[in-house]
């Protein structure tokens, strides 16, 4: 899943990236306003880790204009003020969760990974799709129960379209939320990591939309032979 | 007590007071009025009466035999002639015997049949003339003279005593409104009083409360700018250090040795910022002036050697330091002088690029000494650079200083008697010059050097 970081401090900046990568994110960090502004038009982001306090202006002010122009993607507040006032406004502007500095990792990655769970309407931390189960905290699949081994980038596309549901995902939303948006891609990367998918998952795990991206196949209740 | 009340009763009591004693001697002046007139018409009715008898000749007093009733009785008065021998000539009422007989010459009262009866007798013609009248008449007519008077009296006093009343709560109307617009006011709201109509004596009153509000909420406001400000300072390099560390524990090998490293990093800049937190906190509790002075080449040296002790400030040596220092003293201590210069070198090292050189220089002037900081950083040519003092503004986020370098400059300044200028360089950098106010001692030093 991808991850847009707005963070003006440049410490705290590469500690939260870090972090969220080591978990298997690919996350883009901003510092700025105007920085977070071209980065939310250019890629497809699945959750934002916002600063309210950020140089060029007012982190919330963002917020409010995202929101206004229809943008859903869960937002996770960071601040380092802690007045209860803050906290209120953070959540009225369409803030989803909300962190005070300093936090602990453990809580950061807890929330975020239940702001994603949230956002794709599962209940439950392990995500299901018939027979296949992914816990997203153990970074774990299974197959009737069965562990089934899978690379990071295999299990990360396989997230991503688990939080997809029935819908599409296109080819630059898969790859902004396995790459981030900087790195450099071999154009058939993605199709390699689809196809190792369908053979460790069965088949119509992954469903082709010709000419726009992919989505999950069918639920199946039964292995598939 | 309430105003209101102290004004009612002062004016009401004064009132009564004044009232009564008027209505008082009136009264005692009415009553002795009333007596003598009524003791005149007595001594003009036996005058009168003597007078005519004047023209009876005597011979006609020999033949009466007794006493003759020469009209009918009347109810209140009563008179009686007798001869100088004290035979009874002629009498009004009988009931009254032998008493008005016994009156001596002039006033004297005699009670009958439980009744008094006041009494004149005159002498005149060989005769004595005694009338009289009833003591009781005399006084149901004072009381219907007192009761007369005494009515508009209280009438009057009634009526200033509900005007008194009227008067005053009308009058202290507006501070009445005052009163409960300050006790309906939440404590902790600092909006600006409103009365209604205030007179022109509490309008004053009023301008300088709220005056002291908006300085108070001002103030307030400061504060919790401060505060928030603080927090986000402090919370800042914290949260690095925590996420670092925490980080540090679920890496392995050389990411996480290099975790561990920024946590320092996080740790040197949350230990500036206490430091100087720390310091503006001392700058606002030491007195004004409190005649703590320091020697300039010694303020010079601990501004050196403490930039040379910050750790991510290996550059000290890049400060050009003068050949030349005024051998004198400023009217400030030492630590918070060099805290204030340290600050000038360190913004200046911070905002250069590297390797470039830092003018450091010290003059003396009339009355005090300047330190003179030259950089040829990045500071924006077209930007006011005194926006840069106020506590907590940054040129940007790249910079990781603590915001409250140059607010700290500024207050040594401000505390000291001194002053902070910064100007833009030509061709780029900055220059800033701190003024510090020399020693007394010193100024009397110079003084007796120069003769």
């Amino acid at each position: 899943m991808h991850v847009l970081l707005v963070e003006d401090d440049a410490l705290v900046g590469s500690g939260i990236q870090s972090a969220l990568e080591v978990e298997a994110f690919a996350v883009d960090r901003v510092a700025t306003v105007a920085e977070a502004e071209a980065a939310m038009a250019a890629l497809t982001t699945d959750l934002v880790v916002l600063d309210i306090g950020l140089p060029d202006g007012d982190g919330l002010a963002l917020l409010r204009d995202w929101r206004a122009a229809g943008r859903r993607v869960p937002v996770l507040l960071l601040t380092a003020r802690d007045a209860v006032v803050d906290r209120v406004t953070g959540l009225s502007a369409g803030g989803d969760d909300y962190l005070l500095k300093p936090f602990d990792l453990d809580e950061l990655l807890a929330r975020v990974k239940a702001l994603l769970r949230r956002a794709a309407g599962f209940a439950a931390p392990v995500l299901t799709h018939g027979t296949i189960a992914f816990d997203p905290a153990g970074r774990e699949v299974w197959r009737d129960g069965v562990a089934i081994d899978l690379t990071r980038r295999e299990t990360a596309l396989l997230e991503r379209l688990l939080y997809a549901g029935a819908s599409v995902v296109t080819n630059d939303q898969l790859k902004d939320s396995l790459y981030g948006f900087d790195a450099e891609i071999e154009g058939n990367a993605l199709s390699v990591h689809i196809h190792n998918l369908r053979r460790k998952l069965g088949r119509d795990v992954v469903e082709t939309v010709r000419g726009v991206g992919y989505r999950l196949g069918p639920e199946r209740t039964d292995t598939p032979r | 007590m309430s105003l209101r009340r102290r004004l009612l009763l002062t004016l009401g009591a004064s009132l009564c007071v004044l009232w009564l004693a008027a209505a008082g001697w009136l009264l005692i002046d009415l009553q002795r009025s009333v007596r003598d007139t009524l003791d005149q018409r007595l001594v003009s009715s036996a005058r009168m009466v003597a007078g005519l008898l004047g023209n009876v000749p005597r011979s006609a007093w020999r033949q009466a035999i007794g006493p003759a009733l020469a009209s009918p009785p009347t109810p209140n008065v009563a008179c009686q002639i007798r001869s100088m021998r004290g035979k009874v000539l002629l009498r009004t009422r009988g009931d009254l015997g032998t008493q008005l007989g016994q009156a001596p010459p002039g006033f004297s009262e005699i009670e009958r049949n439980g009744q008094r009866w006041r009494l004149y007798t005159d002498v005149a013609h060989g005769l004595m003339i005694t009338v009289a009248d009833r003591l009781d008449e005399r006084r149901r007519l004072q009381l219907g003279i007192v009761l007369a008077a005494a009515l508009p009296f209280v009438l009057a006093l009634i009526g200033s005593l509900v005007v008194v009343w009227w008067s005053i709560r009308r009058g202290l109307a507006p501070l009445e409104r005052l009163r409960a617009e300050l006790a309906s006011r939440d404590p902790a709201t600092l909006t600006p009083i409103v009365v209604a109509d205030a007179p022109a004596e509490l309008r004053p009153a009023i301008a300088t409360l709220n005056r002291l509000l908006a300085r108070t909420d001002d103030a307030l406001a400061r504060e919790q700018r401060f505060t928030s400000n603080a927090a986000h300072e402090l919370r800042t390099p914290l949260t690095a250090i925590k996420t670092h560390v925490q980080l540090a524990s679920r890496l392995e090998g050389r990411r996480a040795k290099a975790a561990l490293a920024d946590a320092e990093a996080g740790i040197a800049r949350l230990h500036h910022t206490l430091e100087q937190l720390l310091l503006l906190t001392r700058i606002e509790e030491t007195g004004a002036a409190g005649g703590e002075s320091a020697r300039v080449r010694d303020t010079a040296a601990a501004a050196l050697a403490d930039l040379a002790n910050l750790a991510n400030l290996a550059e000290a040596g890049r400060v050009c330091t003068p050949l030349t220092m005024p051998d004198t003293w400023i009217a400030a201590p030492l630590a918070l002088a060099a805290g204030a210069i340290r600050n000038l070198l360190e913004n200046a090292i911070r905002h250069s690029p590297p390797g470039a050189s830092i003018e450091l220089a010290i003059e003396r002037e009339r009355r005090g000494v300047v330190f003179i900081v030259r950089d040829r950083g990045d500071w924006p040519a077209d930007a006011d650079p005194e926006t840069l003092i106020p506590r907590f503004s940054r040129r940007s986020a790249e910079h990781d200083g603590s915001g409250l370098g140059l607010a700290i400059v500024a207050a040594v300044a401000e505390r000291f008697g001194g002053r902070l200028v910064l100007a833009a360089r030509e061709g780029g950098g900055l220059f800033a010059r701190l003024y510090l106010p020399a020693a007394d001692n010193d100024e009397r030093v110079a003084a007796s050097r120069e003769m």
